[in-house]
């Protein structure tokens, strides 16, 4: 009862109140021909490199020799799929590939959240000062990372190996740990976090506290659920980075049984020769989870990024 | 610190036994000392950017590794795949943390930066000769595995870059054979480039786009008869008379003789302009010949290899070397590993596997290489190739060079001062 009357103040506050309509919305004749044209060319840009990435995959070493090229294979060449699925254990890439994203998306959501709000609506000595260094992580390069953090996995106490002081052994190298433990948690999430979460009104949070919410249920059950375009945001983009992740996975595995989807693509990028019917073949379907989730949580995305500011 | 003493430990040991060994070496006069199979143990792992996929894995772990076990069934081989492209970025954090695999597969030129720091084993010290070697391979080849007058890798295969003609579009032209020096070079490329009435390039003369940029020029570079560095590798020389004027000819070819235009091809292009007629005559890698065969098998009579004769005839060689690592618990077994994935059968199958050029001399009579055009063109041609690398610092610094090469065909700067600036950038990474 408490939380719906929470929920109720929540939906007459002017956050969660639609915004005034843009002018794009009353555009007619003319104006509104214009803008569809825009609207056309931007979708068919979008969807070209797409569309020819399917196509391509779909056609025969000798075709995509032919200069000037064409643009529907002469020969629907389906079997380049048979063929890429055979190049390269691609069942258990697609499967430790769906293993870590879904993982990292989950421990994002779930920590990155609670240190978002934590870092939004709760007042601790020294909060500015953590939030300003969160910021300054987003400005570290990946490749800079990358030594320190190997290191600190090869050097994981009381794992694979090692003793107490993290010697010996392999650390978390070749394990589940190393695959997900370092990137289970971003300074990005928990910045977009915080941010969706400053942009609700304090009045829920004194109505809940009035209504006798402690600080945990304030977070779970009134604002949470007033973010869930920020959940979808966070969580397409962080299983986005880490489907797509290629270079950490291969750096802290050795055993083939733990490589992902991105490490099997690269099979078809050798050294002077690229096999681009069967790069393309496998990146389609490397695609299809990405294009899967979007389709379902779009709705959620676009006001996520609209919210956001991110454009 | 119980670390710090087992390595001490295993470093005495693995003293005591190098000693014996060098001693070995030494009384057998600069022959390899042989490995008793029954006497090499251990588990050791390799890190491989060849045999990559299930075909490379296949070969490898079905057919390879079962004969190798044959003849050392107490060691085990732990395989790690990755590509040449991140094979740095592996190589980087393994010794860094101290996990240098017992054996690496490298390229031609990174054997001197990782010998310099420390990681990689002298193979004289394991029982290795480099006389041996140079019975089996030519000297360049060997050299390429040397770095401060020890023998740190034995080669597997070579990556060649050399000069393709499309002989039917020359014929068309009036030529019978491709060209024997850089004024024929120059004429038959202008005499075979084609554009539209509005100028627009149909096929180019000469392509030299669709190659990494540095290697191009170092293919130019040998050609004109110059080297990269000095013979002790303290100083670039790239940017004499010899680079100049290779570097000259390369923006000659663009800007003064229009055989080719900027961004006609390129490294990412789908298809080599050579197999469907985009281009006359261009440098090419060995591997051009399997992707014909694979892309248009009707144009394969029409493709010959040619050295791009200048003051010396110029050929381009990379290739991937087996090293060991100087702190691997089972050198002996690593030995036995670089030995064997050296050997006749086994490079064979991984150079046929991935359509190279097979480092040993022995091999230009194999029925792969004699049925591979390219690959015996360049392995009767070995004696006149020449590599890149030489410092230390060359994995550092060779990023740099293919700026310096774009920005003088893109006029932006005269070969000279391209040349000299980047010259400069060289000496001091080599003086750090």
């Amino acid at each position: 009862m408490t939380v719906n009357t929470v929920r109720a103040a929540a939906i007459a506050s002017p956050a969660t109140r639609k915004g005034p309509k843009r002018w794009y919305h009353h555009a007619t004749g003319r104006q509104a021909a214009l803008i569809n044209v825009l609207l056309t060319i931007g979708a068919v840009t979008m969807l070209v490199p797409f569309v020819w990435m399917v196509l391509t995959s779909l056609k025969s070493p000798a075709e995509l020799a032919q200069f000037p090229p064409t643009v529907l294979p002469q020969e629907w060449m389906f079997s380049n799929y048979a063929a890429t699925l055979d190049a390269a254990p691609f069942g258990t890439y697609f499967r430790n590939s769906l293993i870590i994203a879904s993982t990292h998306t989950i421990i994002t959501i779930a920590l990155g959240s609670l240190a978002g709000y934590a870092l939004a609506r709760v007042y601790f000595r020294g909060r500015e000062a953590i939030f300003l260094a969160f910021v300054a992580m987003l400005m570290i390069p990946t490749y800079t990372k990358i030594v320190p953090q190997f290191l600190l996995v090869k050097f994981m106490p009381l794992f694979g190996g090692n003793d107490i002081f993290g010697q010996g052994g392999i650390g978390w190298l070749n394990s589940w740990w190393a695959l997900i433990i370092p990137g289970g948690l971003s300074a990005s999430a928990i910045f977009l976090f915080r941010q969706f979460y400053l942009s609700l009104p304090k009045d829920l949070e004194e109505a809940a506290r009035l209504d006798g919410l402690g600080e945990f249920r304030i977070y779970a059950q009134i604002y949470t659920p007033l973010i869930k375009p920020a959940i979808a945001t966070v969580g397409l983009l962080t299983f986005q980075d880490s489907w797509n992740n290629f270079l950490w996975p291969l750096l802290v595995t050795t055993s083939a049984d733990l490589r992902v989807i991105q490490v099997g693509l690269a099979v078809f990028q050798q050294l002077d020769n690229t096999q681009w019917q069967y790069l393309m073949a496998g990146t389609t379907m490397a695609t299809v989870p990405m294009v899967l989730l979007f389709i379902f949580a779009q709705k959620y995305f676009i006001q996520g990024f609209t919210n956001a500011g991110i454009k | 610190m119980e670390v710090k003493s087992r390595m001490r430990r295993t470093a005495s040991v693995a003293m005591v036994a190098l000693m014996g060994l060098g001693l070995v070496a030494c009384s057998a006069g600069g022959s390899d000392t042989p490995l008793d199979p029954d006497e090499v143990s251990g588990e050791i792992s390799l890190l491989t950017p060849i045999f990559e996929g299930s075909p490379g894995q296949d070969l490898l772990e079905d057919e390879l590794l079962p004969k190798f076990y044959e003849e050392y069934p107490n060691v085990k081989v732990n395989v790690d795949y990755t590509t040449y492209g991140n094979l740095n970025e592996k190589l980087t954090t393994a010794v860094v943390s101290g996990l240098v695999p017992d054996v690496m597969l490298m390229g031609v030129g990174w054997v001197e930066g990782f010998a310099s720091k420390n990681v990689l084993a002298d193979l004289g010290e394991l029982g290795l000769s480099e006389s041996s070697l140079k019975e089996k391979y030519t000297d360049a080849i060997v050299d390429a595995g040397t770095w401060d007058g020890k023998v740190y890798a034995v080669p597997i295969m070579l990556d060649t870059r050399f000069g393709v003609a499309r002989m039917d579009i020359l014929k068309e032209a009036g030529y019978d054979s491709p060209p024997s020096s850089w004024e024929e070079l120059i004429e038959i490329a202008e005499a075979t480039t084609v554009r539209s009435s509005s100028g627009k390039l149909e096929r180019a003369g000469f392509d030299m786009l669709s190659l990494d940029a540095r290697q191009a020029f170092e293919t130019m570079l040998f050609s004109a008869g110059g080297d990269i560095f000095n013979d002790d590798d303290t100083e670039p020389t790239f940017n004499g008379p010899e680079g100049v004027a290779a570097l000259g000819l390369m923006s000659d070819l663009i800007n003064k003789y229009k055989v080719e235009d900027i961004g006609f091809t390129s490294t990412d292009d789908i298809v080599n302009p050579l197999i469907n007629g985009r281009a006359a005559m261009g440098i090419a890698h060995n591997n051009l010949w399997s992707q014909t065969l694979a892309a248009d098998p009707t144009v394969i009579d029409n493709l010959e290899p040619f050295l791009i004769q200048g003051e010396a005839p110029g050929m381009f060689f990379g290739g991937t070397l087996a090293t060991v690592a100087k702190n691997s618990k089972s050198p002996q077994a690593a030995r036995a590993l670089l030995e064997f994935l050296s050997s006749p059968e086994a490079a064979l199958a991984a150079n046929e596997q991935r359509g190279n050029v097979p480092a040993l001399t022995e091999l230009l009579d194999s029925d792969y290489v004699q049925s591979n055009r390219f690959v015996q063109f360049a392995m009767e041609n070995l004696d006149v190739a020449k590599r890149e690398g030489g410092p230390a610092k060359w994995l550092e610094v060779r990023g740099d060079v293919a700026p310096a090469v774009q920005s003088a065909l893109l006029g932006q700067s005269t070969p000279e001062k391209a040349l000299d600036d980047l010259a400069g950038l060289v000496q001091s990474a080599i003086d750090r």
